[in-house]
């Protein structure tokens, strides 16, 4: 049962994440990012790491894909416009890159395909697991993210401050 | 046994350029302070030359002191700078400070009415170190040194009345000519240096040099003989390179007697019978010395007969008696070259002095055919030009007529040709000289030259014309050979050789009195002579030649080399690399497009391109 | 059978698909979801090979990531809203005054 969950999941993922580099109307491109992380974090339970499924659906869809939401809606955008043409010579090599940069991956994990299962560990990553190493092994981790969390903070309210208060620009703060 | 107090050559060397300092950094509008200052700087180093004298010849053999200070040491490489006192230096050293006082002491007078003198006691304070420092130099890089400074000194003397083109152009002529010739001088010291093998490694100094000539193969020995060769070529202004000495009587008249009479012409023969060990191995560069002179000596008397110019008559019998000297050492006699230079010193710079009185009580007129009669109007001036031209052209029993004697009998016992050219030079300079005197001092005096009365110059520049005139006449009687080469045996007179020398000489005078004696108003010769006249005006066409060589060859290889500078250098190299940095530039600044995906690209671009070589795919 | 590497396949797909919406996306919104993807996909090899070598450091990791991914989209959209301020577009082409 499991292989069929996994490829289940897997195409919803690669599906999903096209829509979201080849879809033109933004609002499609945030519901297939949700929908992508949906499918990742059932993924993530197929590899019995529940807690971090949890926390990439709550933190992730839940708080960080809403604001996408937010601002896509705030800032009314029309349908995009054809660009002047300025970076379309360079667009057709992006992809080609990228392309490149898949093949140099598969030549990179090469010696992988042949690995054995992956049900050879039993670990499982529930919350009384990692909770435990969390607040023993990784406590520095832990409180200097809290750290980095308030620093954004600060960043965000003194960029938006400057366009919510008067409406005036950046700059002439 | 007294030696050489090392102190007093050092006062004798520095005391001019001390002089010349002093004038430069305080006297320049005094004209009385700076002629005393530099006739002071003069007499000291003729006074510590007397006391030096004295030391020196207290001993038997006499004393020689050489004192070196270490001035670069740079592994292979050592260059000294000191002096070396022996009984050569010391004679030369008296005449230059002896005859230079004389000359420095006859200029308080001569440039009295000049509003720049002070610049001029300055130069020639200058001139008399440079000369002092070649005299006693000890290795060749610091004679070069002062060869060079003595150059600069003579040019900056001969074009002093520098807003007169002919004068400044004379003094560049004079340095350029001599920059040719110190060219080839520096490739023959650098040559012998490098050829030098000392035991203790490579050296420029004369007493380190002496032995080691002998380990040296002596056809490059020729080649560096010919080379230094050339810088006397240069300097004593021998054939090819004479033309600068004519021109360079455009500068005053003391210059004229100290630099290109007594003194700086002469340092080309002392170098040569200072480093005569160098030459006297090789037979065929003493062949070609010898000719050089010998030619050099005939070219000159013949060219005298053709000229109107009382300072440019005695440069030409300048070159002519140099080129005697430069024979005599060609010859393989370096004590009669020396002897000669001495007694030479003495009378040429009493006929300039005297000349130089002329042009001064005549308001500087130089033309001969112009003076009339001075020997009454002037007498002391007259009576010792007289004397001059006779020790000149070598009468009995004048200094001139033993040192003349030396060399051709010299030349009488070892080259019979040699000989014909000198006596034939002889005779031409008793006959030009003769010339000279009977046009411009026989005869009646003129009533007035010019609307001015004709008087006798001042008492300053009078008595060092008695001095010289007397030192002229004595100087035979002196001992001076005894007093160069202290090692030679006195030689005996040719009896020969006397005879017909003197026969030549009242000859030559002879001619010039019949031609000149009865005063005409221009030279008869010019008809008589009719179109080799034309030749001997244009000095046998060396300035032509010379001329027509920088005009045309010369200009155009400089116009060649400076459009290939320019072009190919200038454009293509430098401008090359320039434009390539430029035009990289260009190219790539497009990469800056501005746009953050761009970068991105690139980014990714090259990481997929490192992760490849890496795993050595590519 | 599902193996590591199928993970490590699925990964390097979706990584690849959110490197090329990074350098092709008109949009500057589209990147910043493209960056997610990348970040998603990371996670997920760590989590794979977090389960493979039975070492729980993995899952720590992921979840460091998924805090500091958020942070930095949150300060990612302030910049672009302060950008829509500006120049009224959210066109990646017009931000080019860096240009040469």
């Amino acid at each position: 049962m499991s292989p069929y969950f996994f490829y289940l999941f897997a195409a919803i993922l690669i599906l999903a994440s096209l829509t979201v580099v080849l879809a033109r109307n933004p609002l499609y491109n945030v519901l297939a990012l949700v929908v992508a992380i949906f499918s990742l974090s059932c993924l993530f339970v197929l590899l019995e790491a529940f807690f971090v499924g949890m926390i990439l659906l709550l933190v992730y869809a839940g708080a960080v894909l809403v604001f996408f939401l937010f601002v896509v809606m705030c800032l009314n955008l029309n349908d995009v416009k054809l660009s002047s043409g300025q970076q379309t010579r360079f667009r057709w090599l992006g992809s080609i890159v990228g392309l490149m940069f898949f093949a140099s991956f598969c030549l990179a994990t090469k010696s992988f395909i042949k690995a054995q299962a992956m049900d050879a560990s039993s670990i499982r990553g529930t919350i009384e697991v990692i909770g435990k190493i969390l607040f023993t092994d990784y406590l520095l981790p832990f409180e200097l993210t809290s750290l980095l969390l308030l620093i954004a903070i600060f960043g965000i309210v003194s960029l938006a401050q400057g366009v919510l208060s008067t409406g005036k620009d950046f700059e002439s703060i | 046994m007294v030696g050489i107090d090392p102190l007093l050559v050092w006062i004798a060397f520095f005391a001019p350029l001390a002089a010349c300092a002093l004038i430069t950094l305080f006297f320049l509008d005094s004209k009385r302070a700076s002629s005393l200052v530099a006739i002071a700087g003069i007499l000291i180093s003729f006074a510590c030359s007397c006391l030096i004298f004295t030391q020196i010849f207290q001993n038997d053999p006499p004393a020689q002191l050489q004192r070196s200070l270490t001035w670069i040491h740079l592994g292979g490489l050592t260059i000294n700078f000191g002096f070396l006192m022996n009984p050569l230096a010391i004679m030369m050293l008296l005449i230059v400070t002896g005859v230079g006082s004389a000359i420095f002491i006859y200029s308080r007078g001569y440039m009295d009415e000049d509003p720049s003198s002070p610049r001029f006691f300055a130069y020639l304070s200058l001139f008399a170190f440079s000369m002092i420092g070649i005299v006693l130099s000890n290795n060749f890089i610091q004679l070069f040194m002062f060869w060079e400074l003595v150059g600069l000194s003579s040019y900056l003397l001969i074009g002093f009345w520098y807003a007169k083109p002919s004068a400044a152009d004379a003094g560049v002529k004079a340095f350029m000519v001599n920059r040719l010739s110190d060219f080839g001088f520096l490739c023959g010291i650098i040559l012998l240096w490098s050829l030098s093998d000392t035991g203790a490694g490579r050296s420029f100094q004369f007493t380190d040099l002496m032995p080691a000539i002998a380990h040296i193969d002596p056809h490059l020995l020729t080649i560096v003989g010919l080379l230094l060769f050339c810088g006397v070529v240069g300097k004593s202004a021998q054939i090819p390179l004479h033309v600068w000495l004519i021109d360079a009587m455009e500068g005053p008249t003391p210059v004229s007697a100290l630099i290109h009479a007594a003194t700086m012409v002469a340092a080309g023969i002392y170098l040569l019978a200072r480093t005569y060990f160098i030459f006297e191995p090789s037979s065929t560069a003493l062949g070609v010395i010898a000719y050089t002179g010998a030619l050099t000596s005939l070219m000159a008397a013949i060219l005298a007969v053709a000229e109107n110019d009382i300072k440019r008559i005695l440069a030409y019998s300048t070159l002519s008696q140099l080129g005697l000297m430069v024979m005599a050492l060609g010859l393989g006699g370096p004590l009669q070259g020396m002897y000669h230079l001495t007694t030479h010193a003495f009378f040429k710079a009493l006929l300039f002095l005297g000349a130089g009185s002329v042009i001064y009580a005549l308001h500087h007129e130089q033309n001969i055919w112009n003076m009339h009669g001075l020997l009454k109007k002037m007498p002391v001036t007259g009576i010792t030009f007289l004397i001059g031209t006779l020790a000149l052209c070598g009468i009995f029993p004048l200094s001139g007529f033993w040192s003349k004697d030396g060399i051709l009998a010299l030349a009488y016992t070892h080259s019979t040709p040699l000989y014909l050219i000198a006596a034939t030079a002889s005779g031409f300079t008793a006959f030009y000289m003769g010339r000279l005197f009977f046009v411009a001092f026989w005869g009646e005096p003129a009533a007035a030259h010019h609307g001015h009365e004709v008087h006798e110059s001042p008492a300053v520049m009078t008595l060092p014309l008695v001095f010289l005139a007397i030192l002229s006449a004595i100087g035979g009687f002196m001992g001076i050979p005894h007093y160069l080469f202290p090692q030679e045996a006195p030689e005996a007179l040719n009896m020969r050789v006397a005879l017909i020398s003197s026969a030549v000489a009242v000859l030559g005078l002879g001619l010039a009195y019949k031609i000149y004696g009865r005063r005409a108003s221009t030279d008869p010769l010019v008809s008589k002579l009719g179109s080799f006249y034309a030749v001997l005006q244009n000095k046998f066409y060396f300035d032509i030649v010379y001329g027509w060589y920088v005009d045309h060859v010369q200009q155009n290889i400089a116009l060649f080399l400076s459009r290939f500078e320019k072009e190919f250098l200038l454009r293509l190299c430098v401008g090359g690399i320039t434009n390539l940095a430029r035009s990289g530039g260009k190219t790539f600044r497009y990469l800056q497009n501005g746009l953050v995906q761009f970068y991105a690209l690139i980014f990714i671009l090259g990481a997929v391109l490192l992760f490849l070589i890496l795993v050595k795919t590519i | 059978m599902i193996t590591l590497g199928s993970y490590l396949a699925l990964s390097g797909i979706i990584f690849s698909v959110g490197l090329i919406g990074v350098m092709i996306s008109r949009n500057v919104l589209k990147v910043l979801l493209s960056l997610e993807l990348l970040l998603a996909a990371s996670n997920l090899s760590f989590v794979a090979f977090s389960k493979f070598n039975g070492d729980y450091a993995g899952q720590l990791i992921v979840f460091f990531v998924i805090l500091v991914a958020a942070a930095e989209v949150a300060i990612g959209l302030a910049i672009i809203v302060v950008m829509y301020r500006r120049l009224s577009t959210i066109q990646a082409d017009d931000l080019k005054e860096m240009k040469w």
